[in-house]
């Protein structure tokens, strides 16, 4: 078995391979198609102090090689994820981490204390960068000064691996991972959902109910990947790539543009077992290329920085 | 709640034209089809391919030892796209999903409503029916006779179409209508376009059992991604179309996506 192991914070996963959030509800429901304790981690869908209903019909819409949801953060609430999922979780030997979002500063901080105290949830991440709901994310993630704070404050009262979902919808992603290091994060995902719309052009209706929705899937991977190496360029703590990820190369190619981990998302809507393809592509891979450790891929991009100026501009 | 369901590399046998823009098309799928029940959906994706991207919701049409077939009407990409696919082609099928009819007791009478591609449900209803010993009586609507699918089946099957080509000349609500007014079935089924249900959520929902099979825009058809929310009559939040759902007791639920 080829060493896949990567780090986030003092967190070892045992492959680089996670659960983008809002993608498979708690996690448990994968199991009816692989077995979830060959993932590096689980991450939760977004969970509220109290349990969310979501957003009005319709939440979902198919665009070329992508979709645009407003799902609203439906969720059971963070006192039943403890009580019912986690049990769930432990016995399916899953690596958890929890995400979660609100719409007050405070409220992260006592999600963070609710969820420290479990000592199945292994690390956190907070979600500040859900485009669907009008306080709750990307309010505070589009603003240097709020993301610096909530990461602060959850700092001091988590202390397991703190990972920061950063949104996509800004000029310079690489300050608001930058101002997450700044404050103590482990780790940063990047990254959410781009802004995104569709019309129906017979009923002259938004496609999606909150009119713009959150786009993913292939469409968005070219996107996210220059996002990755722009981060990866201003920080030095792990990356976790989030964007259109389908195929064991798309893993690779994240990890070669900076990522430490990735997480998969769109696809498990329409292939609920590509987990165990792409872990199984990455194997032999490593093997194909007498690859060791699968670590030593990480920001291994070979280009020529001095006839690419440009590329340095950000720094 | 849905029992266990497969993904699984599906085989086309064949695929037939059966009225204007409509296609049946049988599949060998193993594994799925000894084990669906009627008004439950498989989501179909394509092997090798992106775009499109999202798996399509069929109401399973019929089942057949190993064989499975789905009935639609080629509109979309991914319809056409099925529409075209040659015997031996594959098709990826995720299924059983969600939650079908009511059982059917020996010696009921259950009328059952369809419309567009809503009359996939007819050929299995009506097989399950014989086993159950219950009786079924069809109201089956369309705008003209040449969206008809002329189906083979040992149950009554009433027509109605807008422009009066064949059977009743009208909607098929209108035709139900009128029939209700000679006897009342045990239970009545509703599956096809969001305004029939509507319509017969309204008129008939509150006066006898009914059932509705609901159509909405759905992404994985698992519950994963709770893009299909249907809302609970009487209360702030949602069921999920395809956990809960498709099929829904009429006074469980609101139409909030109007037609």
């Amino acid at each position: 078995m080829p060493d896949m192991k990567v780090r986030i914070g003092d967190l070892e996963l045992k492959n680089p391979l996670m659960t983008a959030s809002g993608t498979c509800g708690y996690g448990d429901e994968l199991t009816g198609y692989f077995d979830i304790s060959i993932l590096g981690a689980v991450v939760s869908k977004s969970l509220t102090l109290k349990p969310k209903v979501g957003n009005e019909p319709p939440r979902v819409a198919e665009v070329a090689c992508g979709m645009l949801n407003s799902i609203g953060l439906a969720n059971i609430g963070v006192r039943r994820f403890v009580d019912e999922k986690i049990p769930v979780l432990d016995g399916l030997g899953a690596l958890v981490i929890a995400n979660i979002a609100a719409k007050r500063i405070e409220d992260y901080v006592s999600l963070a204390e609710i969820l420290a105290a479990s000592k199945s949830v292994r690390g956190l991440e907070l979600n500040l960068s859900c485009p669907n709901v009008k306080e709750g994310g990307i309010e505070f993630g589009t603003d240097l000064k709020t993301l610096s704070n909530i990461v602060k404050l959850v700092r001091k009262v988590f202390k397991k691996t703190l990972i920061v979902k950063l949104t996509p919808n800004v000029t310079h992603i690489e300050e608001f991972a930058a101002a997450a290091e700044a404050e103590g994060a482990d780790g940063v995902t990047v990254a959410n959902t781009y802004v995104g719309m569709a019309i129906d052009i017979y009923t002259m209706m938004p496609k999606i109910h909150t009119v713009t929705g959150g786009l993913s899937g292939p469409a968005v991977k070219p996107l996210t990947m220059a996002k990755v190496f722009q981060v990866s360029k201003a920080v030095s703590i792990p990356i976790i790539a989030s964007g259109g990820i389908f195929t064991w190369q798309d893993v690779v190619e994240y990890m070669v543009a900076g990522a430490t981990a990735v997480e998969i998302g769109t696809a498990l809507f329409i292939q609920p077992d590509a987990p165990g393809r792409i872990l199984k592509g990455i194997e032999e891979y490593m093997g194909d290329r007498k690859i060791e450790r699968l670590s030593g891929l990480i920001g291994g991009l070979r280009f020529d920085r001095d006839k690419v100026p440009h590329i340095n501009r950000n720094r | 709640m849905a029992g266990k369901s497969i993904l699984e590399t599906a085989v086309i046998v064949n695929t037939r034209v059966v009225a204007e823009r409509t296609y049946i098309s049988t599949i060998r799928s193993p594994q799925i089809a000894p084990i669906v029940e009627a008004g439950q959906f498989v989501m179909a994706s394509f092997q090798n391919t992106l775009d499109p991207l999202l798996p399509r919701a069929f109401s399973v049409c019929d089942v057949m030892d190993d064989t499975l077939s789905l009935l639609y009407v080629a509109v979309g990409r991914g319809t056409k796209k099925i529409s075209g696919l040659l015997p031996g082609e594959k098709l990826i099928l995720n299924g059983p999903l969600g939650t079908g009819f009511p059982r059917m007791e020996r010696g009921q009478n259950i009328w059952i409503a369809v419309g567009g591609s809503g009359a996939a449900i007819v050929p299995i209803l009506s097989r399950s029916a014989v086993r159950a010993g219950s009786r079924l009586r069809f109201f089956y609507g369309a705008r003209s006779k040449s969206q008809l699918v002329p189906f083979e089946i040992s149950s009554d099957i009433a027509y109605s179409t807008d422009d009066g080509t064949a059977g009743f000349h009208g909607n098929v609500v209108g035709n139900l209508k009128q029939e209700l007014k000679q006897a009342e079935p045990d239970m009545l089924f509703g599956c096809g376009p969001t305004p029939m249900l509507v319509s017969m959520q309204k008129e008939f929902g509150d006066k006898i059992p009914t059932y509705l099979s609901v159509e909405t825009p759905m992404a994985c058809g698992m519950g994963f991604c709770q893009g299909c929310p249907v809302k609970k009559r009487g209360d702030a939040s949602y069921y999920l179309a395809c956990k809960d759902g498709p099929v829904f007791r009429s006074t469980d639920i609101e139409f909030e996506v109007k037609p």
